[in-house]
């Protein structure tokens, strides 16, 4: 993948995926299963080494960034997942508040100095306000208050490692780890690296949608409710070109080779999945912060 | 049809562009999420008053895996298209972090569920119902649980699961139905079994 990957372009927040691979979604997602599909056996004994280019970890590594950056998808996906799992221990607000201490000491190994995940951490913040206030409003403790907080600051332990590891997840990547080190079925990984790609082109899509129907004087009103009907026949365009754009992708892919390829020989990859030792640091430290919970009320 | 370039006889051996239309599905779906989390947000003040009503708008979430069952017609389709939609969200930055993939998959379990009961071979409006009612409620109590630690008395927990099925059933479950029925109209299921049988009856 990405021949273009400068280092630049690794992210502030946001996947670098879904940027990495706009340019040339379903090319990038089809060349990889041809690589060891056909061409008899040309792949298997052609110059390898000299060919692999750079996977995306290596390349973050290589530029700058809080150490997190040189992980890869399934170290920085088991790790979420351990924190959230860790953060259901959690049954009162000083637990959640340690929990939290902690979380936020090692704000600096997952965030950069100079990208802000603020725009991240908004639905967080949304998010545990109306847990808070709905349990309020809606629980039977007490000590409202109390059961509120401690049902806000639980939900910020459950979410916040999830939020700010996955910006780093880069959805190519975690397509070639799912498939060579998980196992998982190569097709269906493939596929859904595929549609993923096409993230950005759908937010073009919309624009052109939009544009067009503006044109043909089916704009939105004023009032809501003809912003939301507008909102909701443009969505309509949007899958309408969707699933068109997946039967093209299809038969692309299928013109390649992609639905014979695995079955008489093993499916090959461009890209190698390499745990690191990033990987195993990420995951022993997120062990840790996952168990804090716990451990706060074993001890306490 | 183009689009049917691999033939499968089993319902089972899934083609290419069942696949990448399962997948595809998803992410559109995970931009109108994207896009719904704000009108979400928005509302969610309303809801300040009962908090239990905002399972009504819950809906909308389930309608990946429905649509996703209704148009591709394979066992693991609904699954494939609300996990793709919840590592969208969850690519984008979404309230619940890494939990909405959990959410993603109890969802397409639910919808997986009741069209497994009718054994992959019903595909109309009460299938999809049922698949909107079995996911609302398994995905109403997982939040209930693991987001809202379990806090609400029983009463406002049952309205809350209620309200989601209620929304499951009329928004993924009818309006997921009929929005597969408009897609097959506008011509764009031509490689699926939804949008053949429109063209042969009419």
């Amino acid at each position: 993948m990405s021949r273009d990957g400068t280092p630049a372009a690794v992210p502030s927040g946001v996947p670098s995926g879904v940027h990495r691979t706009v340019h040339t979604p379903v090319d990038e997602a089809v060349e990889k299963p041809v690589d060891g599909a056909g061409e008899a056996g040309a792949a298997v004994d052609g110059p390898v080494d000299a060919g692999v280019p750079p996977t995306p970890a290596q390349l973050r590594s290589a530029a700058p960034g809080p150490p997190v950056r040189s992980c890869g998808p399934l170290s920085l996906l088991a790790v979420s997942l351990l924190c959230a799992l860790g953060a259901l221990a959690v049954d009162d607000w000083q637990q959640a508040a340690v929990a939290l201490l902690v979380q936020l000491l090692c704000l600096p190994l997952v965030v950069g100095r100079g990208a802000s995940p603020g725009r991240r951490l908004v639905p967080l913040a949304v998010a545990a306000l109306s847990v808070g206030w709905s349990t309020v409003l809606a629980g039977d403790s007490d000590e409202p208050l109390r059961t509120a907080a401690t049902a806000a600051l639980r939900l910020v332990v459950l979410v916040l490692p999830g939020v700010l590891l996955l910006g780093w997840l880069d959805p190519g990547e975690a397509g070639d780890h799912l498939a060579q080190r998980l196992r998982l079925p190569g097709r269906v990984v493939v596929a859904a690296v595929a549609a993923l790609g096409q993230l950005a082109t759908l937010a073009q899509v919309w624009d052109q949608v939009a544009a067009a129907r503006r044109v043909r004087g089916l704009g939105a009103g004023r009032s809501p409710l003809s912003r939301a009907r507008w909102a909701a026949s443009t969505a309509f365009g949007l899958l309408v070109d969707a699933v068109r754009r997946a039967g093209r992708t299809a038969v692309a892919m299928d013109a390649r080779g992609f639905a014979a390829a695995g079955v008489d020989a093993p499916r090959s990859w461009a890209l190698p999945a390499p745990w690191r030792r990033a990987d195993s640091v990420l995951l022993a430290a997120g062990a840790l912060v996952a168990a804090v919970p716990l451990l706060v009320r074993l001890l306490g | 049809m183009s689009t049917t370039l691999t033939r499968s006889s089993s319902p089972g051996r899934w083609r290419t562009v069942d696949l990448v239309t399962a997948a595809v599905l998803g992410v559109a779906f995970g931009v109108v999420f994207w896009g719904w989390a704000v009108v979400y947000a928005a509302l969610s003040p309303v809801f300040a008053v009962l908090a239990p009503l905002s399972g009504l708008l819950g809906g909308v979430w389930l309608l990946p895996a429905v649509v996703g069952a209704l148009v591709v017609r394979r066992p693991g389709a609904a699954l494939l298209a609300e996990l793709v939609a919840a590592s969208v969200e969850a690519l984008l930055g979404s309230h619940w972090g890494v939990g909405v993939l959990v959410s993603g998959a109890v969802q397409g379990l639910g919808v997986e569920i009741a069209v497994a009961v009718f054994a992959w071979k019903r595909w109309g409006v009460g299938v999809a119902v049922l698949g909107g009612v079995v996911a609302a409620v398994l995905e109403g109590v997982y939040e209930l649980f693991a987001y809202f630690a379990g806090t609400w008395t029983l009463g406002f927990q049952v309205l809350y699961v209620a309200c989601f099925a209620l929304s499951g059933a009329l928004v993924a479950g009818v309006g997921g139905w009929a929005l597969v029925r408009a897609l097959a109209r506008a011509g764009a299921l031509g490689a699926f079994g939804a949008g053949r049988e429109l063209h042969r009856r009419g």
